[in-house]
C-alpha cells in the first residue's frame, strides 16, 4: 500500500496547481449540477412523467425513443424514462443508505482500534485484511445468496462490502491525530476517552472519511446495479437501474435502448459523483490524507 | 525416391481433404433451453433428459408425427387379448458401442434397472419380462396398461447396456452413456456441451428410416440457457440450429437470408400452480379468482407474438384427454375472477389491493431465472394485481427451483413442463408426489379415486381416455392451477449449410431429425 | 532483504487459514440443502442419509472443516455435488480460460495505460492530457456488464467482426478482454503519468537534456524506464481487481470461466464447488498482493531498509 502513498503525494502537489483549481470549479459546477439534476428528477418523478412505472401496456411495448417515450418503451410496453426516473430512487437511496450505514460503522470500528491499539486494533485489522482477501463483487454475490435477492440482500451486501475500507481510513487519521499536542492536552487534562474521541478525533478526521464515503457511493451505484443485472437486486416490477438492464440484455437485439439508458444514466451519475468528490478533495485540501489508505 | 514422394504428397492430400470433410461434417446445435442443466444421461434414474439422450439410445418403441407407435428396436408386437402379456419381436443385429450384442435377455435385465428408481411408474403394471428366443422378449402383466407403448416410446424408456450400467452405479451417464443409439457419447460437460460422433454401425433407425447411420459425423450439442445469446449465436455462425427459438425472434431469423425456420407442433405447457395448502389459495374461491384473472390471450398475443396457442386446461392440445367439458375450461374472465375474489371477502382497497380483515391479498409468486419465466412473470404479476392481488417475484435459478419446492414455502408459481401424454396430470397432481412434482400439493379423495381409475382402471385406450378426460375436468374443479400457454416448437437453422429432412416422421426434432440431417458440400 | 521475504510468505499462512473459515462460514450459511438436488423422488430416509453421509454433511461443523482443509492442502478438493465430478476438475477446466482472460485484461490494460500515461505526461496540461485521461477515467467508471453489452451489440451483432459468447478460438476473448481491459487502464495510465512528471524533474534528466539529447529519446528511454517500477507494482495488485471483473465479464459472455463456474454452482447450491472457486479465487488476491510487496521491496532500497 505504501506505493500509493508515495505516489500520490506527487499527485497531490500536482492537482494543487492554480489551473486545476479553476478547472475544478467548472467542472464541480458541470458534475454538482447533474447530480441535483438526478436527485431531483427521483423526487419529483411523479410529476414529471405522465406515465406509471409498473402500469404495462403490452401492446406498446419495444416502441424505438419518440417524442411520447423519449427513451423508448420496454418488453412490457412501460416507458424507460419513468422506469429510469423511479428507478433513481431505488438506486441512489440503496447505495446512499447502505454507504451511511457502513460510514458509521467503519468510523465507530476505525476510531476505536485507531485511538485504543493493542489487541483490538490488532483483532480489527485482520479482519479487515481479511474482506480485502474477495474483490467486493464476491463478497457481495456471496451475501446477497446468503440473505436472499432483494433490497435488504444489496444493502447489507454493499454495506460490507466497504466496510473495511472504511475502517482503515478512519484508523489511519485516528492514528495520526492522537499524538497531536491537542489531544495529548485534552488526556493531560483528564478528559474521558469518549470525549477526546468524539470531541476531538472524529470531527477532525471526518472530512476526509466522508468525502471517501462519497466516492464509494459511485462504486456502491455499479455495484447495486451489477447484483441487479444478475437479478439479485429489487425485484420486479420494482425499477432500479441495473434491474432494468436484466430484463433488457435478454432483449439486446429488439430493443438496445432498453439498456442504453439505464448504463448511460449509471455511466453519468458515477462520473459525476467522482468529478465532483475530486473537486471537493481539492477544495478541502485533504487528499494526502485521503489516499493515505 | 520420386514415386514415394508422390505417393507421400497424395497420400497427405487425402489425409487433408479427409480431415476437411471431417470438419464439414460437423454440426453444432444449441438445445431447447429448457432442457439445460440435465446433470446425466442416465435415462433410468432421472427425471430430466436431454435430446442427447435420444441420440445416444433407441427405445424399444417410437413414435411418428401422428403419435402413432413405430417401430425402432422392437420389430412388432402383439397384446394377448386380455391385455395381460405383451410379446415384443426384437431386431437382429443390434450391439451396443461397446459391441455387446442387444438380445431378449438385455431387456430383460433393463427392466430390472427401474425399481426403487423415480421412473419406476413406467413399468408399474409389469409383473416381470421373461425371454422367449433370443429376439423374442415377453412382458407379463400385473394389470392390463393401455399405455405401456407409450411408456416404452418416451426417453426414459431408453435402453442402456445393463452391463455397463451396473459397472458405472451411480455416476453412470455422466461420463459413460452406453446405449445403441445413432451417436456415441464422445465428451459430456454438464450445463456446457455433450460432444456426439456417429455411430457407424447404426443400420435400425425408428420407423422406416433407412437402416443407414446417421449422415453427420460429429454433433455438438451446446447449452445456453440465455436464448437471446443462443439466437446470437446462430445469426453470427457460432452455431448450425437451435431446438429453440424464443418467439421474440422468429421475425428476426425469418428476416435473414441465410437463416430459416421450422415449425413442430408442441409438447409444452406453461402455467401456474397454485399451492392449496398455503394461504390464500387454501380457500378455492382464491384459486378460482386468480385462475380467471389469467388472460391467456393477451399472454399469447403481447408476449408470444401469436405463435402457439392459449391453454385452458392441463394438457396439450393435440391429446384427447384435452378435449374436457366447456364448463371446465380455465380461461380469462374478469367478472368471475373479481367474484370469486368477492365472495371469499377479499374487499378491493383504494391502492387496488383487495383486503381481508386487515390482511392486504399479497402473495409470493415464484419463478425461473431464464428470461422466458421472468419476463412471462411479469406479466402475470401485472393480470394479478388488475383483480387486486399484489404478487411479489422471487426468482429462483431453474436448476434450484425444485429444491426449493421441496419446501412447500411456495405460494404460487409459473412453471411448464413437456410431455405428450395424459399421465402427466397423474405425475403433477398425485396425492403421493406433494412437493415436487405436485407444486400444488392437491390432496383430495376424489382426486386420488378418480387418479387411480385413469392410471391403472382402464383395460383399453377408450376407457382410459374416458378416465382421463373425468380426472382432468375434477382436476379443474379444483382450480390448483391456471393454464397460461402452449407454444410451438420452432426450430432455427442455417439454411446455406444445413440440409433439413423433407419430411420429419417424429414428433419431435430428434432421433430421426438428426439421422436424416446432413451438412452441404 | 530474504528475512522480509520469509516473513512476509509467512504472513500468508495465518491468513489464508482465516480465509479458509470464513469461506466455510459463508457456505454453511447459505439457503438450501444441495442433497435435495440429488435425491430422487420418492427416496426413503434412509437414502437421504447414505448421501448426507458420503458428502460429510452429517458431521460436526468444526470436523468438517478439518476435513476439508486437510484434503485440500493434499490437493484434493472434493467432489461436486450435482456436477459428481472432482473439483479439482472443474477448476482445472475452468481455470485456463479465467486465466487467459485475466492476463489477457492486464497486459492489455497495462500497455495502453502505458501508452496513455506516457503521452499525457509528455504534453502535460494540453488539450491531449485533459482529453486522454478525462477518458481513461471515463472508461474506469462505467459498469463492465454494460460496456460488455454494448460492445456485443456493436461489434458481434451489427458487424459481426466476433463471436457472441462462449470460449472458442481467441477471438472470443477479444470482447472480453476489452471490457475488463479498459476498465483497468485508468489506474495504470494515472500511476504512469504522475511518475514520470515527477523522474521529469529529477537531475540525471536535467543532465541529458542539458547534453543535447533528443527529447523523444530521453522520454521513451530514460524516463519512462524510471517510471515503470511504480507500475509493476501496481499490476500485482491489481489481480483481484481484474479476477471480481471477470466473474461478471464472464457471465455476459458465457465463458465457461471460473467466475461462471462460481456464479452457476451457487445457483445450483452445489457447495464444494463454490467453496474451492473461492479460495481459489482468494488465494490469488492473496499471491498478487504478495508480490507486489515484495516487488515494491525489491526496487525501492528505503522501503526494504525500514523493516530490516
Amino acid at each position: 500500500m505504501s506505493a500509493a502513498v508515495q505516489k500520490t503525494g506527487m499527485l497531490g502537489t500536482i492537482r494543487r496547481s492554480v489551473a486545476w483549481r479553476a478547472l475544478a470549479t467548472i467542472k464541480g459546477g458541470v458534475a454538482g449540477g447533474f447530480l441535483l439534476l438526478v436527485v431531483l428528477g427521483a423526487i419529483f418523478a411523479p410529476v414529471l412523467t405522465p406515465y406509471d412505472y409498473d402500469i404495462q401496456a403490452l401492446t406498446n411495448a419495444f416502441q424505438p425513443p419518440s417524442l411520447a417515450h423519449p427513451m423508448g418503451t420496454d418488453e412490457f410496453g412501460r416507458d424507460v424514462l419513468t422506469r429510469i426516473l423511479y428507478g433513481a430512487r431505488t438506486s441512489l437511496s440503496v447505495s446512499v443508505v447502505a454507504i451511511s450505514i457502513s460510514l458509521v460503522f467503519g468510523m465507530t470500528l476505525g476510531a476505536a482500534a485507531g485511538y485504543f491499539g493493542g489487541r483490538f486494533d490488532r483483532m480489527v485489522m485482520v479482519v479487515v485484511d481479511l474482506t480485502w482477501s474477495f474483490p467486493e463483487i464476491l463478497v457481495a454475490l456471496m451475501l446477497v445468496a446468503i440473505i436472499g435477492p432483494g433490497v435488504t440482500g444489496t444493502l447489507v451486501a454493499i454495506c460490507v462490502a466497504y466496510l473495511a475500507q472504511f475502517t482503515r481510513l478512519t484508523r489511519s487519521q485516528v492514528m495520526a491525530l492522537k499524538s497531536e499536542t491537542y489531544v495529548e492536552a485534552a488526556r493531560g487534562l483528564g478528559a474521558s476517552h469518549a470525549f477526546i474521541l468524539f470531541r476531538h478525533l472524529l470531527p477532525n478526521c471526518l472530512g476526509p472519511v466522508l468525502v471517501a464515503g462519497m466516492l464509494a457511493t459511485g462504486d456502491a451505484i455499479i455495484l447495486e446495479a451489477t447484483l441487479g443485472f444478475f437479478g439479485l437486486g429489487a425485484q420486479p416490477p420494482t425499477p432500479s437501474w441495473g434491474g432494468m438492464m436484466s430484463s433488457g440484455s435478454g432483449l439486446l437485439f429488439k430493443g438496445p435502448w432498453i439498456i442504453l439508458f439505464p448504463g448511460l444514466c449509471i455511466a453519468l451519475t458515477v462520473v459525476a459523483i467522482n468529478l465532483f468528490g475530486d473537486v471537493l478533495l481539492a477544495k478541502l485540501d485533504i487528499r494526502d490524507r485521503l489516499r493515505v489508505v | 525416391m520420386k514415386y514415394n514422394l508422390s505417393t507421400l504428397l497424395a497420400t497427405t492430400a487425402i489425409g487433408s481433404c479427409l480431415a476437411l470433410s471431417a470438419f464439414a461434417q460437423e454440426v453444432t446445435v444449441v438445445m431447447a433451453s429448457n432442457e439445460v442443466g440435465a446433470t446425466s444421461y442416465n435415462p433410468v434414474a432421472s427425471s430430466m433428459q436431454s435430446v442427447g439422450t435420444y441420440l445416444i439410445y433407441d427405445r424399444l418403441i417410437a413414435k411418428d408425427e401422428n403419435l402413432a407407435y413405430v417401430p425402432q428396436l422392437a420389430e412388432s408386437w402383439v397384446e394377448a387379448d386380455d391385455g395381460m402379456a405383451w410379446t415384443f419381436t426384437l431386431k437382429p443385429g443390434v450391439t451396443f458401442h461397446n459391441g455387446t450384442p442387444f438380445a431378449a435377455q438385455t431387456v430383460v435385465d433393463w427392466l430390472a434397472l427401474y425399481p426403487g428408481t423415480e421412473n419406476a411408474y413406467l413399468f408399474d403394471a409389469v409383473e416381470r419380462a421373461e425371454v422367449v428366443s433370443d429376439l423374442e422378449v415377453r412382458f407379463v402383466m400385473k394389470r392390463p396398461d393401455p399405455n405401456l407403448l407409450y411408456n416404452l416410446s418416451t426417453v426414459f424408456a431408453s435402453i442402456p447396456d445393463p452391463a455397463a450400467y451396473a459397472e458405472a452405479g451411480e455416476d453412470y451417464g455422466v461420463f459413460d452413456a452406453v446405449g445403441t443409439g445413432p451417436f456415441r457419447l464422445e465428451s459430456f460437460e454438464i450445463g456446457q456441451q455433450t460432444v456426439l460422433v456417429r455411430n457407424d454401425d447404426y443400420a435400425w433407425g425408428p420407423g422406416d428410416a433407412t437402416g443407414k447411420p446417421a449422415k453427420i459425423e460429429r454433433l455438438t450439442l451446446r447449452e445456453i440457457a440465455e436464448s437471446s445469446t443462443a439466437f446470437l449465436e446462430l445469426k453470427t455462425g457460432g452455431v448450425d440450429m437451435l431446438l429453440n427459438v424464443p418467439t421474440d425472434f422468429v421475425g428476426e431469423v425469418e428476416g435473414a437470408s441465410d437463416l430459416s425456420i421450422l415449425q413442430l407442433a408442441g409438447q409444452d405447457l406453461v402455467y401456474m400452480p397454485m399451492n392449496v395448502k398455503q394461504a390464500p389459495f387454501d380457500d378455492i374461491k382464491v384459486r378460482e379468482g386468480v385462475a380467471f384473472a389469467i388472460n391467456q390471450q393477451e399472454i399469447l398475443d403481447a408476449v408470444f407474438a401469436g405463435m402457439g396457442k392459449v391453454a385452458d386446461g392441463f394438457l396439450i392440445s393435440s391429446l384427447p384427454e384435452s378435449k374436457i367439458a366447456e364448463e371446465f375450461r380455465i380461461s380469462y374472465n374478469p367478472e368471475r375472477a373479481n367474484k370469486a375474489l368477492d365472495d371469499a371477502g377479499w374487499v378491493m382497497g383504494t391502492d387496488g389491493v383487495r383486503t381481508k380483515d386487515g390482511t392486504r391479498l399479497s402473495v409470493k409468486l415464484w419463478t425461473q431465472s431464464d428470461s422466458f419465466f421472468r419476463r412471462l412473470s411479469e406479466v402475470v404479476q401485472a393480470q394479478m394485481k388488475a383483480v387486486g392481488v399484489e404478487a411479489e417475484l422471487v426468482t429462483f435459478d431453474s436448476a434450484a427451483i425444485r429444491d426449493q419446492y421441496k419446501t412447500g414455502a411456495h405460494q404460487v408459481a409459473v412453471r411448464s413442463y413437456l410431455w405428450d401424454n395424459a399421465d402427466i396430470l397423474e405425475w403433477f397432481f398425485s396425492a403421493t408426489r406433494p412437493f415436487y412434482p405436485n407444486v400444488s400439493m392437491l390432496d383430495d379423495p376424489k382426486a386420488e379415486a378418480l387418479k387411480d381409475a385413469a392410471m391403472t382402471g382402464a383395460k383399453n385406450s377408450a376407457e382410459r381416455e374416458a378416465a382421463f378426460v373425468a380426472y382432468h375436468e375434477y382436476i379443474n374443479s379444483q382450480f390448483p392451477y391456471a393454464p397460461i400457454y402452449e407454444p410451438v416448437q420452432i426450430i432455427g437453422y442455417n439454411a446455406e449449410r444445413l440440409v433439413m429432412p423433407e419430411v420429419l416422421h417424429a414428433p419431435r426434432f430428434n432421433t430421426l431429425g438428426f439421422l436424416e440431417l446432413d451438412v452441404k458440400e | 532483504m530474504l528475512g522480509y521475504v520469509t516473513r512476509r510468505v509467512l504472513m500468508l499462512v495465518p491468513v489464508f487459514f482465516a480465509v479458509s473459515v470464513v469461506i466455510f462460514s459463508m457456505i454453511h450459511m447459505l439457503p438450501g440443502d444441495p442433497i435435495e438436488n440429488l435425491l430422487r423422488v420418492g427416496s426413503s430416509p434412509a437414502q437421504r442419509e447414505a448421501l448426507t453421509a458420503k458428502y460429510g454433511l452429517d458431521r460436526p461443523l468444526v470436523e468438517q472443516y478439518l476435513l476439508w482443509m486437510s484434503n485440500v492442502l493434499t490437493g484434493d478438493l472434493g467432489t461436486a455435488i450435482v456436477q459428481r465430478r472432482p473439483v479439482a476438475q472443474l477448476v482445472a477446466q475452468a481455470l485456463p480460460y479465467s486465466l487467459s482472460l485475466g492476463g489477457l485484461a492486464l497486459c492489455f490494460s497495462t500497455v495502453l495505460g502505458v501508452v496513455v500515461g506516457t503521452i499525457a505526461a509528455s504534453w502535460r496540461g494540453s488539450w491531449l492530457d485533459q482529453g486522454l485521461m478525462g477518458g481513461v477515467l471515463f472508461g474506469s467508471m462505467l459498469p463492465n456488464f454494460w460496456i460488455g453489452l454494448l460492445m456485443i451489440l456493436v461489434f458481434s451483432v451489427s458487424l459481426g467482426w466476433t463471436p457472441v459468447s462462449g470460449a472458442r478460438g481467441w477471438e472470443s476473448l477479444v470482447l472480453p478482454v476489452l471490457t475488463i481491459g479498459l476498465g483497468g487502464t485508468a489506474l495504470v495510465a494515472r500511476v504512469t503519468r504522475i511518475a514520470m512528471i515527477d523522474t521529469q524533474g529529477k537531475d540525471f534528466v536535467l543532465l541529458l537534456h542539458a547534453k543535447g539529447v533528443h527529447p523523444l529519446t530521453i522520454q521513451v528511454r530514460h524516463v519512462l524506464r524510471h517510471a515503470l517500477i511504480p507500475v509493476v507494482t501496481i499490476l500485482a495488485l491489481r489481480i483481484g481487481w481484474i479476477l471480481g471483473g471477470a466473474v461478471t465479464v464472464e457471465v455476459v459472455f458465457a465463458r465457461p470461466g471460473l467466475g461462471s463456474l462460481l456464479i452457476k454452482s451457487l445457483n445450483q447450491h452445489d457447495y464444494p464447488v463454490v467453496q474451492a472457486s473461492l479460495l481459489i479465487l482468494a488465494m490469488a488476491v492473496m499471491l498478487g498482493t504478495l508480490m507486489g510487496d515484495l516487488l515494491q521491496a525489491a526496487m525501492d532500497p528505503r522501503f526494504r531498509d525500514s523493516l530490516t
